[in-house]
Protein backbone atom coordinates (compact mmCIF):
# COMPACT_ATOMS: atom_id res chain seq x y z
CA UNK A 1 0.00 0.00 0.00
CA UNK A 2 1.09 3.60 -0.42
CA UNK A 3 2.02 4.04 3.25
CA UNK A 4 4.47 1.15 3.05
CA UNK A 5 5.98 2.49 -0.16
CA UNK A 6 6.68 5.81 1.54
CA UNK A 7 8.27 4.42 4.68
CA UNK A 8 10.20 1.57 3.05
CA UNK A 9 12.88 3.72 1.36
CA UNK A 10 13.53 5.61 4.60
CA UNK A 11 14.08 2.38 6.46
CA UNK A 12 16.61 1.22 3.87
CA UNK A 13 18.91 4.27 4.33
CA UNK A 14 21.80 3.35 6.58
CA UNK A 15 23.02 6.91 7.26
CA UNK A 16 21.14 9.96 8.49
CA UNK A 17 21.31 13.01 6.25
CA UNK A 18 24.01 14.95 8.23
CA UNK A 19 26.22 11.85 8.46
CA UNK A 20 25.90 11.27 4.74
CA UNK A 21 26.95 14.87 4.12
CA UNK A 22 30.07 14.40 6.28
CA UNK A 23 30.94 11.22 4.45
CA UNK A 24 30.65 13.08 1.14
CA UNK A 25 32.95 15.82 2.44
CA UNK A 26 35.51 13.28 3.66
CA UNK A 27 35.49 11.48 0.34
CA UNK A 28 35.91 14.80 -1.47
CA UNK A 29 38.85 15.71 0.76
CA UNK A 30 40.51 12.33 0.16
CA UNK A 31 39.94 12.75 -3.56
CA UNK A 32 41.60 16.15 -3.52
CA UNK A 33 44.54 14.79 -1.52
CA UNK A 34 45.01 11.90 -3.92
CA UNK A 35 44.87 14.24 -6.89
CA UNK A 36 47.46 16.54 -5.34
CA UNK A 37 49.79 13.60 -4.69
CA UNK A 38 49.33 12.37 -8.24
CA UNK A 39 50.13 15.84 -9.52
CA UNK A 40 53.59 15.79 -7.98
CA UNK A 41 54.35 12.42 -9.55
CA UNK A 42 53.15 13.19 -13.07
CA UNK A 43 56.47 13.93 -14.72
CA UNK A 44 58.02 10.76 -13.34
CA UNK A 45 55.02 8.73 -14.50
CA UNK A 46 55.18 10.22 -17.99
CA UNK A 47 58.90 9.49 -18.31
CA UNK A 48 58.36 5.95 -17.04
CA UNK A 49 55.53 5.27 -19.47
CA UNK A 50 57.39 6.66 -22.46
CA UNK A 51 60.89 5.31 -22.02
CA UNK A 52 60.72 2.35 -19.65
CA UNK A 53 57.36 0.90 -20.57
CA UNK A 54 57.12 2.21 -24.12
CA UNK A 55 60.68 1.33 -24.96
CA UNK A 56 61.39 4.56 -26.81
CA UNK A 57 64.96 5.81 -26.92
CA UNK A 58 65.79 8.79 -24.75
CA UNK A 59 66.61 11.75 -26.90
CA UNK A 60 64.43 10.55 -29.76
CA UNK A 61 61.89 12.92 -31.35
CA UNK A 62 58.93 10.65 -30.67
CA UNK A 63 60.07 10.05 -27.12
CA UNK A 64 60.32 13.75 -26.40
CA UNK A 65 56.93 14.41 -27.93
CA UNK A 66 55.20 11.55 -26.13
CA UNK A 67 56.71 12.30 -22.73
CA UNK A 68 55.67 15.94 -23.13
CA UNK A 69 52.14 14.90 -24.03
CA UNK A 70 51.75 12.35 -21.22
CA UNK A 71 53.06 14.82 -18.66
CA UNK A 72 51.21 17.92 -19.74
CA UNK A 73 47.72 16.53 -20.39
CA UNK A 74 46.93 15.25 -16.87
CA UNK A 75 48.86 18.10 -15.30
CA UNK A 76 46.95 20.83 -17.11
CA UNK A 77 43.58 19.10 -16.71
CA UNK A 78 44.07 18.64 -12.96
CA UNK A 79 45.16 22.24 -12.52
CA UNK A 80 42.27 23.46 -14.62
CA UNK A 81 39.69 21.44 -12.68
CA UNK A 82 40.93 22.76 -9.36
CA UNK A 83 40.97 26.41 -10.37
CA UNK A 84 37.74 26.35 -12.37
CA UNK A 85 36.02 24.90 -9.32
CA UNK A 86 37.33 27.57 -6.96
CA UNK A 87 36.54 30.37 -9.39
CA UNK A 88 33.13 28.85 -10.08
CA UNK A 89 32.33 29.18 -6.41
CA UNK A 90 33.65 32.75 -6.28
CA UNK A 91 31.62 33.63 -9.37
CA UNK A 92 28.38 32.93 -7.63
CA UNK A 93 29.05 36.28 -5.96
CA UNK A 94 30.31 38.25 -8.97
CA UNK A 95 27.68 38.15 -11.70
CA UNK A 96 27.33 40.33 -14.81
CA UNK A 97 24.24 41.86 -13.20
CA UNK A 98 26.24 42.92 -10.17
CA UNK A 99 29.04 44.20 -12.41
CA UNK A 100 26.53 46.33 -14.26
CA UNK A 101 25.17 47.72 -11.00
CA UNK A 102 28.66 48.59 -9.85
CA UNK A 103 29.64 50.26 -13.11
CA UNK A 104 26.50 52.24 -13.97
CA UNK A 105 27.11 55.96 -14.05
CA UNK A 106 30.79 55.72 -13.12
CA UNK A 107 33.20 58.35 -14.33
CA UNK A 108 35.97 57.45 -16.72
CA UNK A 109 39.33 56.31 -15.34
CA UNK A 110 37.97 54.87 -12.09
CA UNK A 111 35.21 53.19 -14.08
CA UNK A 112 37.73 51.76 -16.53
CA UNK A 113 39.84 50.31 -13.73
CA UNK A 114 36.84 48.73 -12.05
CA UNK A 115 35.52 47.39 -15.35
CA UNK A 116 38.86 45.80 -16.21
CA UNK A 117 39.03 44.18 -12.76
CA UNK A 118 35.45 42.97 -12.85
CA UNK A 119 36.03 41.48 -16.28
CA UNK A 120 38.46 39.02 -14.76
CA UNK A 121 35.92 37.63 -12.36
CA UNK A 122 33.02 37.55 -14.78
CA UNK A 123 32.40 34.60 -17.07
CA UNK A 124 32.22 35.43 -20.72
CA UNK A 125 30.92 33.64 -23.76
CA UNK A 126 31.18 35.34 -27.16
CA UNK A 127 27.47 34.96 -27.63
CA UNK A 128 26.91 37.05 -24.51
CA UNK A 129 28.76 39.97 -26.07
CA UNK A 130 25.68 41.58 -27.55
CA UNK A 131 23.25 41.31 -24.61
CA UNK A 132 26.05 42.33 -22.30
CA UNK A 133 26.97 45.36 -24.39
CA UNK A 134 23.40 46.56 -24.73
CA UNK A 135 22.59 45.83 -21.12
CA UNK A 136 25.58 47.84 -19.94
CA UNK A 137 25.23 50.93 -22.14
CA UNK A 138 21.48 51.22 -21.65
CA UNK A 139 21.95 51.02 -17.90
CA UNK A 140 24.22 54.05 -17.97
CA UNK A 141 27.65 52.45 -18.07
CA UNK A 142 29.84 54.77 -20.19
CA UNK A 143 30.87 53.40 -23.58
CA UNK A 144 34.59 53.37 -22.80
CA UNK A 145 34.02 51.60 -19.49
CA UNK A 146 31.94 48.97 -21.26
CA UNK A 147 34.80 48.40 -23.67
CA UNK A 148 37.27 47.94 -20.84
CA UNK A 149 34.99 45.21 -19.59
CA UNK A 150 34.62 43.65 -23.04
CA UNK A 151 38.39 43.45 -23.49
CA UNK A 152 39.16 42.17 -20.03
CA UNK A 153 36.47 39.51 -19.74
CA UNK A 154 37.51 37.13 -22.51
CA UNK A 155 41.23 37.79 -22.30
CA UNK A 156 41.87 37.55 -18.59
CA UNK A 157 40.12 34.55 -17.25
CA UNK A 158 41.05 31.89 -14.79
CA UNK A 159 41.67 29.34 -17.51
CA UNK A 160 44.36 31.48 -19.13
CA UNK A 161 45.95 32.41 -15.81
CA UNK A 162 45.99 28.85 -14.54
CA UNK A 163 47.54 27.52 -17.70
CA UNK A 164 50.15 30.25 -17.79
CA UNK A 165 50.97 29.63 -14.15
CA UNK A 166 51.13 25.87 -14.63
CA UNK A 167 53.29 26.03 -17.73
CA UNK A 168 55.42 29.12 -17.20
CA UNK A 169 55.27 29.96 -13.53
CA UNK A 170 53.89 32.78 -11.43
CA UNK A 171 55.98 35.56 -12.91
CA UNK A 172 54.67 35.13 -16.44
CA UNK A 173 51.10 34.66 -15.22
CA UNK A 174 51.39 37.79 -13.09
CA UNK A 175 52.80 39.79 -15.99
CA UNK A 176 50.03 38.61 -18.29
CA UNK A 177 47.49 39.70 -15.70
CA UNK A 178 49.08 43.10 -15.22
CA UNK A 179 49.56 43.85 -18.90
CA UNK A 180 46.15 42.46 -19.83
CA UNK A 181 44.53 44.76 -17.30
CA UNK A 182 46.53 47.68 -18.66
CA UNK A 183 45.45 46.97 -22.21
CA UNK A 184 41.83 46.67 -21.09
CA UNK A 185 42.03 49.84 -19.03
CA UNK A 186 43.81 51.97 -21.61
CA UNK A 187 41.88 50.85 -24.66
CA UNK A 188 38.60 51.53 -22.87
CA UNK A 189 39.86 54.90 -21.72
CA UNK A 190 40.99 55.93 -25.20
CA UNK A 191 37.83 54.66 -26.84
CA UNK A 192 35.76 56.55 -24.30
CA UNK A 193 37.62 59.79 -25.00
CA UNK A 194 37.00 59.47 -28.73
CA UNK A 195 33.27 59.95 -28.12
CA UNK A 196 32.22 57.32 -30.58
CA UNK A 197 28.69 56.98 -29.22
CA UNK A 198 27.23 57.93 -32.58
CA UNK A 199 28.87 54.84 -34.08
CA UNK A 200 26.80 52.53 -31.96
CA UNK A 201 23.81 51.27 -33.92
CA UNK A 202 20.95 53.71 -33.17
CA UNK A 203 18.41 51.06 -32.26
CA UNK A 204 20.51 50.12 -29.24
CA UNK A 205 19.85 53.43 -27.52
CA UNK A 206 16.12 53.00 -27.96
CA UNK A 207 15.97 49.79 -25.99
CA UNK A 208 14.36 49.89 -22.62
CA UNK A 209 16.44 47.62 -20.47
CA UNK A 210 14.75 45.96 -17.57
CA UNK A 211 16.73 44.91 -14.54
CA UNK A 212 16.35 41.30 -13.65
CA UNK A 213 15.77 40.23 -10.11
CA UNK A 214 18.77 38.14 -9.20
CA UNK A 215 18.86 35.83 -6.22
CA UNK A 216 21.75 37.15 -4.18
CA UNK A 217 20.95 34.99 -1.21
CA UNK A 218 22.38 31.58 -1.93
CA UNK A 219 23.25 28.87 0.49
CA UNK A 220 26.88 27.85 0.50
CA UNK A 221 25.90 24.38 -0.68
CA UNK A 222 24.41 26.03 -3.77
CA UNK A 223 27.66 27.89 -4.39
CA UNK A 224 29.60 24.63 -4.15
CA UNK A 225 27.14 23.19 -6.63
CA UNK A 226 27.88 26.18 -8.86
CA UNK A 227 31.57 25.31 -8.64
CA UNK A 228 30.94 21.74 -9.66
CA UNK A 229 28.65 22.87 -12.47
CA UNK A 230 31.37 25.24 -13.65
CA UNK A 231 33.83 22.34 -13.80
CA UNK A 232 31.38 20.19 -15.74
CA UNK A 233 30.62 23.11 -18.05
CA UNK A 234 34.05 24.64 -18.64
CA UNK A 235 36.37 21.66 -18.34
CA UNK A 236 33.78 19.61 -20.17
CA UNK A 237 33.81 21.92 -23.16
CA UNK A 238 37.48 22.82 -23.12
CA UNK A 239 39.28 19.53 -22.43
CA UNK A 240 39.41 18.48 -26.07
CA UNK A 241 41.01 21.80 -27.06
CA UNK A 242 43.53 21.32 -24.27
CA UNK A 243 44.40 17.81 -25.45
CA UNK A 244 44.64 18.93 -29.09
CA UNK A 245 46.65 21.99 -28.14
CA UNK A 246 49.05 19.86 -26.12
CA UNK A 247 49.28 17.36 -28.97
CA UNK A 248 50.31 20.16 -31.34
CA UNK A 249 52.67 21.46 -28.68
CA UNK A 250 54.11 17.98 -28.21
CA UNK A 251 54.71 17.67 -31.93
CA UNK A 252 56.49 21.00 -32.03
CA UNK A 253 58.43 20.12 -28.89
CA UNK A 254 59.59 16.79 -30.23
CA UNK A 255 60.08 17.38 -33.92
CA UNK A 256 60.77 21.02 -34.67
CA UNK A 257 64.45 21.88 -34.45
CA UNK A 258 65.46 24.11 -31.59
CA UNK A 259 65.67 27.78 -32.51
CA UNK A 260 63.62 27.24 -35.66
CA UNK A 261 61.12 29.77 -34.39
CA UNK A 262 63.85 32.23 -33.56
CA UNK A 263 64.21 33.05 -37.23
CA UNK A 264 60.85 34.74 -37.50
CA UNK A 265 59.48 34.93 -34.00
CA UNK A 266 62.67 35.62 -32.13
CA UNK A 267 63.85 38.78 -30.49
CA UNK A 268 66.07 39.92 -33.29
CA UNK A 269 63.26 40.43 -35.76
CA UNK A 270 61.50 43.78 -35.28
CA UNK A 271 58.51 42.73 -37.34
CA UNK A 272 57.93 39.59 -35.25
CA UNK A 273 55.49 41.26 -32.86
CA UNK A 274 53.26 42.98 -35.46
CA UNK A 275 53.22 39.77 -37.47
CA UNK A 276 52.15 37.79 -34.42
CA UNK A 277 49.32 40.25 -33.68
CA UNK A 278 48.15 40.17 -37.30
CA UNK A 279 48.21 36.38 -37.36
CA UNK A 280 46.14 36.29 -34.20
CA UNK A 281 43.24 38.44 -35.38
CA UNK A 282 41.56 36.00 -37.78
CA UNK A 283 42.27 33.09 -35.49
CA UNK A 284 40.15 32.24 -32.58
CA UNK A 285 40.81 29.84 -29.82
CA UNK A 286 40.08 29.80 -26.18
CA UNK A 287 43.01 30.07 -23.84
CA UNK A 288 43.09 26.36 -23.15
CA UNK A 289 43.91 25.41 -26.69
CA UNK A 290 46.43 28.07 -27.51
CA UNK A 291 48.65 28.09 -24.44
CA UNK A 292 50.19 24.65 -24.90
CA UNK A 293 51.07 25.70 -28.44
CA UNK A 294 52.57 28.87 -27.02
CA UNK A 295 54.72 26.85 -24.65
CA UNK A 296 56.10 24.72 -27.44
CA UNK A 297 56.83 27.77 -29.59
CA UNK A 298 58.71 29.32 -26.71
CA UNK A 299 60.75 26.19 -26.29
CA UNK A 300 61.84 26.54 -29.90
CA UNK A 301 63.24 30.01 -29.59
CA UNK A 302 60.28 32.29 -30.11
CA UNK A 303 60.52 35.41 -27.98
CA UNK A 304 58.18 35.66 -24.98
CA UNK A 305 56.76 39.04 -25.98
CA UNK A 306 55.98 37.93 -29.51
CA UNK A 307 54.31 34.77 -28.34
CA UNK A 308 52.24 36.50 -25.65
CA UNK A 309 51.17 39.13 -28.18
CA UNK A 310 50.05 36.33 -30.45
CA UNK A 311 48.10 34.71 -27.66
CA UNK A 312 46.37 37.91 -26.60
CA UNK A 313 45.52 38.68 -30.19
CA UNK A 314 44.00 35.26 -30.75
CA UNK A 315 41.85 35.45 -27.63
CA UNK A 316 40.91 39.11 -27.36
CA UNK A 317 40.49 39.95 -31.03
CA UNK A 318 38.39 37.16 -32.33
CA UNK A 319 36.77 37.43 -35.72
CA UNK A 320 33.63 35.58 -34.59
CA UNK A 321 33.15 38.05 -31.76
CA UNK A 322 33.62 41.02 -34.09
CA UNK A 323 31.00 39.59 -36.42
CA UNK A 324 28.63 39.19 -33.50
CA UNK A 325 29.30 42.74 -32.31
CA UNK A 326 28.47 44.05 -35.79
CA UNK A 327 24.86 43.82 -34.71
CA UNK A 328 25.34 46.64 -32.28
CA UNK A 329 28.44 48.48 -33.44
CA UNK A 330 29.07 50.25 -36.72
CA UNK A 331 32.19 49.28 -38.71
CA UNK A 332 34.00 52.48 -37.68
CA UNK A 333 33.64 51.63 -34.02
CA UNK A 334 34.63 48.00 -34.56
CA UNK A 335 37.71 49.18 -36.46
CA UNK A 336 38.56 51.60 -33.66
CA UNK A 337 38.10 48.86 -31.09
CA UNK A 338 40.30 46.38 -32.97
CA UNK A 339 42.89 49.00 -33.78
CA UNK A 340 43.29 50.31 -30.26
CA UNK A 341 43.37 46.90 -28.62
CA UNK A 342 45.84 45.65 -31.25
CA UNK A 343 48.03 48.68 -30.56
CA UNK A 344 47.95 47.92 -26.85
CA UNK A 345 48.92 44.31 -27.49
CA UNK A 346 51.76 45.46 -29.76
CA UNK A 347 53.14 47.62 -26.96
CA UNK A 348 52.91 44.69 -24.55
CA UNK A 349 54.73 42.47 -27.01
CA UNK A 350 57.62 44.88 -27.53
CA UNK A 351 57.82 45.59 -23.83
CA UNK A 352 58.12 41.92 -22.93
CA UNK A 353 60.76 41.34 -25.59
CA UNK A 354 62.76 44.28 -24.34
CA UNK A 355 62.49 43.47 -20.66
CA UNK A 356 62.52 39.68 -20.41
CA UNK B 1 -7.20 24.95 -12.89
CA UNK B 2 -3.65 26.33 -12.99
CA UNK B 3 -2.56 28.30 -16.03
CA UNK B 4 -0.20 26.82 -18.57
CA UNK B 5 3.19 28.37 -17.85
CA UNK B 6 5.43 29.85 -20.48
CA UNK B 7 9.11 29.00 -20.33
CA UNK B 8 11.49 30.91 -22.59
CA UNK B 9 15.03 29.76 -23.21
CA UNK B 10 16.94 32.86 -24.25
CA UNK B 11 20.07 32.93 -26.35
CA UNK B 12 21.33 33.99 -29.78
CA UNK B 13 21.58 30.45 -31.06
CA UNK B 14 24.96 29.15 -30.02
CA UNK B 15 25.51 25.57 -28.90
CA UNK B 16 25.17 26.43 -25.20
CA UNK B 17 21.72 27.89 -25.77
CA UNK B 18 20.61 24.84 -27.74
CA UNK B 19 21.88 22.55 -25.00
CA UNK B 20 20.01 24.61 -22.40
CA UNK B 21 16.83 24.26 -24.43
CA UNK B 22 17.32 20.51 -24.58
CA UNK B 23 17.82 20.25 -20.81
CA UNK B 24 14.74 22.36 -20.03
CA UNK B 25 12.60 20.43 -22.47
CA UNK B 26 13.61 17.06 -21.07
CA UNK B 27 12.95 18.15 -17.47
CA UNK B 28 9.54 19.55 -18.42
CA UNK B 29 8.62 16.35 -20.23
CA UNK B 30 9.85 14.00 -17.52
CA UNK B 31 8.23 15.95 -14.70
CA UNK B 32 5.03 16.38 -16.66
CA UNK B 33 4.96 20.13 -16.06
CA UNK B 34 2.16 21.95 -17.85
CA UNK B 35 4.22 24.47 -19.80
CA UNK B 36 5.20 25.71 -23.24
CA UNK B 37 8.94 25.74 -23.82
CA UNK B 38 10.07 28.19 -26.51
CA UNK B 39 13.45 29.20 -27.85
CA UNK B 40 13.83 32.96 -27.79
CA UNK B 41 16.55 34.52 -29.94
CA UNK B 42 15.31 38.10 -29.95
CA UNK B 43 17.72 40.59 -28.42
CA UNK B 44 14.86 42.94 -27.64
CA UNK B 45 13.18 40.31 -25.50
CA UNK B 46 16.46 39.56 -23.70
CA UNK B 47 16.86 43.24 -22.91
CA UNK B 48 13.26 43.59 -21.84
CA UNK B 49 13.80 40.89 -19.26
CA UNK B 50 17.17 42.25 -18.22
CA UNK B 51 19.24 39.27 -19.32
CA UNK B 52 22.96 39.97 -19.53
CA UNK B 53 24.69 36.64 -19.92
CA UNK B 54 23.34 33.94 -22.12
CA UNK B 55 21.95 31.35 -21.96
CA UNK B 56 19.00 32.37 -19.81
CA UNK B 57 15.75 30.82 -18.68
CA UNK B 58 12.61 32.88 -18.02
CA UNK B 59 9.36 31.54 -16.59
CA UNK B 60 6.26 33.66 -17.24
CA UNK B 61 8.38 36.69 -18.02
CA UNK B 62 10.81 36.47 -15.11
CA UNK B 63 14.44 35.43 -15.37
CA UNK B 64 15.10 32.45 -13.10
CA UNK B 65 18.49 31.30 -14.34
CA UNK B 66 21.31 32.65 -16.47
CA UNK B 67 24.98 32.50 -17.33
CA UNK B 68 25.66 28.85 -18.03
CA UNK B 69 24.11 25.57 -19.14
CA UNK B 70 21.81 24.48 -16.31
CA UNK B 71 21.97 21.07 -14.79
CA UNK B 72 18.78 19.10 -14.36
CA UNK B 73 18.69 20.09 -10.67
CA UNK B 74 18.93 23.79 -11.59
CA UNK B 75 15.91 23.54 -13.87
CA UNK B 76 13.94 21.54 -11.33
CA UNK B 77 14.74 24.12 -8.66
CA UNK B 78 13.69 26.95 -10.98
CA UNK B 79 10.40 25.22 -11.68
CA UNK B 80 9.80 24.77 -7.96
CA UNK B 81 9.92 21.01 -8.24
CA UNK B 82 12.47 20.30 -5.52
Amino acid sequence: MSADAETAPAARTSLTAPAAAWRARLLALLGVGAAALLYTRLERIAVFLTYDLGGLARGSHLGAALAFFLFEVPKVLLLLTAVVFVVGVVRSWVTPERARQLLAGRREASGNVLAALLGIATPFCSCSAVPLFIGFVTAGVPLGVTFSFLVSAPMINEVALVLLFGLFGGKVAGLYLATGLSVAFLSGLVLGRLNLERHVEPWVWKIRSGSSVTASEKRFADRVADGRAAVADIVGSVWLYVVLGIAVGAGIHGFVPTNFMASFMGKGVWWGVPLAVLLGVPMYSNAAGIIPVVQALLGKGAALGTVLAFMMSVIALSLPEMIILRKVLRPTLIAAFVGIVAAGILVVGYLFNAVM
Amino acid sequence: MSERRRIEVLGPGCTRCKETFRVVQSVVEQAGVDADVVKQESIERMMELGLLSTPGIAIDGKIVFSGRIPRVEDVRQALGLT
